[in-house]
């Protein structure tokens, strides 16, 4: 089955914004990110997206179609329909068409320390840390982010405020937060609990609603925001 | 206790005192109006009113509804100024003035109380 579909596809080339539309004819199973390529590569080859694995793993190329942010790999046009908006992801600045700087993104998840942190590291000496079955569920979906920054765009309180450390970020926090094996839970907390921190979330969970990984960032957010909670009240007690 | 530590139990009580007070007004609306409307038809007459805040239980009924109301408030504009980048720069200040309306709000509101 093939259908004329048409890619209306906000631009910017470094000065103005501009929509331009691609009208194409698009097969059944052809996904957004194939479109794109079939737009660079037949219609206007100044085009500018990202993308690399185009299997739903690596986070690239993540846009907003028809409003809502998503992976254009993963996403068929026809599921879609045959008018499709394409948009950059919001709240992050826009370098060229498609493509965000994802660097202040990055820094903030960079900040919350997500890593394993063990007070007796020996890598001369590596050890086996053991876990239950029950100890994995308590991080496991967490950890399947791809950092492709959707929830980033959708969520509410990262447009109002651009130094919230935004859903992503907290998720990461409260992913290692919650794995037996880490020793640093306290150093995140202190991160996280500040007030461009956990608080800032309402809980819209818009970012649980856009996740293409369903990893639920509102739930992380909700649970690290009670942890902190308690973390704080504790400490005015020792 | 240091200004920073202050600011941080800030955030977590506010959060926590915020969800109490909510489910308080809830409650409080509703005895409010039950007292008020649909007890009798002459509730809201000045007689009236002046018989029933010489209760010392309504009175400190009616003291705890406008501590709620006040805290829930002024936490709450705290928490929208905070959300912007403009109560982000200047969060000691937002912090400040907020919880001072609210003890500004309450004694004043009490005052108005007591002179009942």
């Amino acid at each position: 089955m093939e259908r004329e579909v048409i890619f209306r596809i906000r631009r910017f080339d470094g000065e103005k914004t501009y929509w331009q539309d691609f009208r194409f004819t698009a097969r059944k199973g052809m996904t957004v990110l194939e479109g794109l390529y079939f737009i660079k590569e037949n219609l206007d080859g100044s085009l500018a997206f990202r993308a690399s694995c185009r299997m739903g793993v690596c986070g690239s190329c993540a846009v907003k179609i028809n409003g809502r942010p998503r992976l254009a790999c993963e996403t068929q046009i026809f599921d879609i329909g045959s008018t499709l908006e394409i948009e950059p992801l919001d709240n992050m600045p826009v370098l060229k068409d498609l493509i965000v700087d994802m660097d202040g993104f990055f820094r903030k998840h960079e900040a919350v320390k997500p890593y394993l942190i063990r007070r007796d590291d020996d890598y001369e000496n590596p050890k086996e840390l053991l876990q239950t079955p029950e100890e994995l569920h308590a991080y496991y979906d967490f950890s399947l982010c791809i950092k492709c920054g959707a929830c980033y765009s959708a969520c509410p309180a990262s447009a109002t405020r651009s130094d919230y450390l935004g859903p992503a970020a907290i998720t990461a926090a409260y992913r290692f937060c919650a794995d037996s094996r880490d020793e640093g839970r306290e150093d995140r907390l202190n991160l996280v609990s500040g007030s461009d921190g956990v608080w800032r979330c309402h809980f819209n969970a818009e970012c649980s609603e856009v996740c293409p990984k369903s990893i639920e960032p509102a739930k992380a957010v909700q649970r690290m925001r009670l942890m902190s909670a308690i973390h704080m009240i504790k400490s005015i007690f020792r | 206790m240091s200004e920073s530590h202050t600011r941080k139990v800030l955030e977590p009580f506010g959060w926590i005192f915020q969800m109490i007070t909510g489910l308080l007004l809830f409650a409080f609306v509703i005895f409010h109006l039950y007292i008020t409307h649909l007890t009798s038809h002459d509730a809201l007459e000045y007689a009236k009113v002046v018989e029933r805040l010489s209760n010392p239980a309504i009175k400190a009924f009616y003291w705890l509804f406008l501590a709620s109301a006040s805290f829930h408030a002024f936490n709450g504009l705290r928490a929208i100024l905070l959300d912007t980048d403009f109560g982000g720069r200047n969060e000691r200040a937002v912090n400040a003035i907020t919880m001072l309306l609210f003890v500004v709000a309450v004694v004043y509101g009490g005052l108005l109380l007591i002179t009942f």
